[in-house]
């Protein structure tokens, strides 16, 4: 009997055993996975969180002080905040980058939409064409506003060479005010097409052919095909390009630097020049910190309303 | 960033260092003449320079080829690091540095710099080294000692000045009947509206007087020094660049371009490659003295028709600014970076590095150096050194003088009058200063 029992009780304990090891080893190469899974992730975790994380909420809590580099931060509340409520000069160039921003990044999208399906054709040169398109988004944006600063130039500069030829007045792009923001407006134009026509091209070539042909069998002439399959089918893109365009334009910096030095009379002086200036001709990082959040306030704002619109959460 | 190391082999290191010290004994040297860094065997370690001059593959060779050798043979066991920067940059150099807490030890900067950088403790002052305000004086004249000092301290030595005034082209002003240049602001105006050339379409092709190619914050400076008026009152708590005077300045250069159009909006700037004066664009302007070596290299038998001279109003009206040595507060090694900074100062260092950029050196001695007496525009500054003003002031300087630009333009666009435009920025400025 209790030799029976015992063997009986080995039996269910065997299996028991048997049973276990297979779960045991599921959990065990579950944990094994999310190690790995979190070893992988944390160079990007710790990038995030030291390169971006910190800095951001460093930035916020700046903001709240007068930090003059020279000596420790002391908090000032609001203060940064209503000094920019109050400045023209940092009105001035909120409107500024909402100007470029406007003009710039449909301006840009819609030459690069055409550009990429154009490209997009079975056509000679098709590489060197993309290439010669994609140029001005690997140059050094210094490199090429120093270009523009030749073309504009009033004496010997192209464009006015062009009108002269037309017997057109020459015209002073950067030294008068009304002009030198269209001029700033034309280089982020032309410097933003190549990198969004590389995205709308990529988006082309992920349309299903097949819809084309059915479009074409329909009768549906090459212009209705690009309104009622080409775009549409480019949506989530356009999302993409949308958001990166205006965070891009927001950014704006390096052209203003090196065209106009944000005149003349701050007349093409943007939200990212005035933190420029506050942080490194001022001194005043606190004040800088202010207007970045100012700047990130108006790309978080424009990216929901442009998700909501675009109907992103789709997506 | 280029590191230069001085790593002389043990032999040749006692070697130096026995002729560096029999040197010292024998000779006059100046660091101990001024009290100096200390005997030149007591200073070592490791230093950083940053600099915005001995800017290019020449100057770099003048620093590091002819220069440092020369340091390392007084001083072999320093070591110094080179940080070359521009004077576009080096607010932003200095700002991270500080923000990081590596600071350089000895660092160049302008004149307009010093109280601000010395207000927050970032400069040490000199006197411990026996640099003194009157010891200075001996070698420099009273203003360039006062550009380097703050609240009764030193804390900067001068190397070189950039100056503002001037320039006629004789023969332009000569196919006009005149034989000499203006010497008030109203025969400024008549020779600039006689000498000022349009075609038939009315397009400028010879602006009377240039006032475009060149920084418009001391353009307007010259004039408002010439007007008599100053930037800051005495003790400097307030501004006083709106004064009548100074709007007077300020209405006198907007008349000339918007009434009188002897320049256009546009038709030169600072970005100009060519010097307006140089190319026959302009018959008179604003001309830094580095004037001089772009005529060498580029129309060197125009060199006999420059004549430089004073903006006269109710004083004549010259700018100085320049770049002078400072020493960290917060370096390791002050008594080696105070060395460095008394051999960059010395007569022999200074005369290259003003040779190499065609600058004024502020040292008075060289006034008759060949150097000086072969350049025109050089010897012309150092002989009316007199009559040259400063910019700076507050310690908030650096801020202030971002905003003098927008407001000149502003004046000159039409878009203020003088009065608004400088009232505007007097209370900007009196902002920052109250702050």
């Amino acid at each position: 009997m209790s030799m029976t029992t015992k063997s009986l009780e080995t039996t269910a304990g065997d299996v028991r055993d048997r049973a276990r090891r297979p779960a045991r080893g599921r959990r065990s190469s579950g944990r094994k996975l999310r190690r790995a899974g979190w070893l992988m992730v944390m160079p990007a975790v710790a990038h995030t969180i030291v390169w971006i994380a910190i800095p951001v909420v460093a930035t916020f809590v700046l903001s709240f002080t007068d930090y003059e580099v020279f000596s420790a931060p002391s908090f000032i509340g609001l203060d940064n905040y209503v000094e920019l409520w109050n400045d023209d000069i940092f009105r001035k160039a909120t409107w500024n980058t909402v100007v470029y921003t406007f003009f710039t990044v449909p301006f840009s999208m819609a030459v690069a939409v055409v550009v990429a399906v154009f490209l997009n054709q079975k056509i000679r040169f098709r590489a060197a064409f993309r290439a010669t398109f994609f140029l001005p988004q690997v140059t050094a944006t210094v490199a090429i506003a120093m270009v523009w600063l030749w073309m504009y130039n009033p004496q010997y500069g192209l464009i006015n060479a062009v009108l002269s030829f037309f017997g057109l007045p020459s015209q002073a792009w950067l030294d008068d005010p009304d002009l030198a923001l269209w001029s700033v407006i034309l280089v982020g134009i032309w410097q933003g097409i190549g990198m969004k026509m590389l995205i709308y091209l990529a988006a082309l070539q992920n349309i299903d052919p097949n819809l084309y042909e059915a479009a074409s069998l329909d009768g549906a002439s090459s212009v209705r095909q690009f309104f009622s399959i080409t775009l549409p089918m480019l949506k989530p893109a356009t999302f993409f390009v949308f958001v990166v365009s205006i965070i891009g334009a927001f950014q704006v910096f390096d052209q203003v630097y090196v065209l106009t030095d944000g005149g003349p009379a701050n007349a093409t002086t943007m939200m990212t020049y005035e933190v420029y200036r506050a942080a490194f001709q001022d001194f005043r990082m606190g004040l800088a910190c202010a207007q970045s959040v100012v700047l990130f306030a108006f790309l978080l704002v424009l990216t929901v309303i442009n998700r909501r619109l675009t109907g992103g959460d789709d997506q | 960033m280029r590191i230069w190391r001085h790593r002389p082999g043990s032999a040749m290191l006692a070697a130096v260092a026995a002729l560096s010290l029999f040197t010292a004994a024998c000779g006059s040297d100046d660091s101990e003449a001024s009290g100096g860094a200390g005997g030149e065997g007591e200073v070592s370690g490791e230093i950083t320079l940053l600099t915005p001059i001995y800017e290019g593959t020449d100057g770099e060779k003048l620093l590091e080829e002819e220069l440092l050798p020369k340091f390392y043979e007084q001083y072999p066991d320093v070591s110094v690091s080179v940080d070359y920067t521009t004077y576009g940059t080096l607010n932003e150099k200095l700002t991270t540095a500080v923000a990081s807490g590596l600071v350089p030890d000895v660092m160049m900067m302008g004149v307009g710099w010093i109280e601000g950088f010395a207000d927050k403790g970032v400069l040490r002052e000199l006197s411990e080294f026996g640099i003194t305000g009157e010891s200075l004086k001996e070698s420099y004249t009273e203003q360039i000692v006062q550009a380097g000092m703050y609240d009764g301290g030193v804390y900067a030595v001068p190397i070189m000045l950039d100056t503002r005034f001037a320039v006629a082209r004789k023969d332009i002003l000569a196919e006009a009947g005149f034989d000499k240049p203006p010497s008030s602001w109203e025969e400024l105006r008549e020779y600039a509206i006689a000498l000022t050339e349009r075609d038939a379409d009315g397009t400028l092709t010879r602006a009377g007087f240039d006032m475009l190619s060149h920084d418009l914050r001391q353009m307007f400076e010259v004039f408002l020094f010439s007007s008599g008026a100053s930037l800051f009152n005495d003790d400097v708590t307030e501004p006083t660049f709106n004064s009548p005077e100074a709007v007077e300045a300020l209405q006198f250069m907007t008349d000339l371009i918007n009434e009188h159009k002897v320049e256009d909006v546009g038709f030169s700037s600072t970005d100009a490659q060519v010097h307006p004066l140089i190319n026959g664009r302009a018959a008179m302007g604003l001309a830094h003295n580095n004037l001089w070596l772009q005529v060498q290299e580029s129309a060197p038998e125009l060199a006999d028709q420059l004549v430089p001279f004073l903006i006269n109003g109710e004083q004549p009206g010259m700018f100085f600014g320049g770049t002078l040595a400072t020493v960290s507060a917060n370096s390791e090694h002050p008594e080696a970076a105070a060395a460095l900074l008394e051999f960059l100062s010395s007569p022999e260092a200074a005369l290259a590095a003003n040779e190499q950029r065609g600058n004024v050196p502020a040292l008075t001695e060289l006034l008759d150096s060949e150097y000086v007496r072969q350049n025109k525009m050089v010897q012309f500054a150092m002989e009316n050194l007199e009559h040259a003003q400063n910019e700076g002031g507050p310690p908030q300087w650096l801020e202030i003088r971002g905003e003098f630009t927008p407001a000149i333009e502003a004046a000159l666009l039409g878009e203020k009058t003088p009065q608004q435009a400088l009232d505007d920025l007097a209370a900007t400025a009196q902002e920052a200063m109250d702050r």
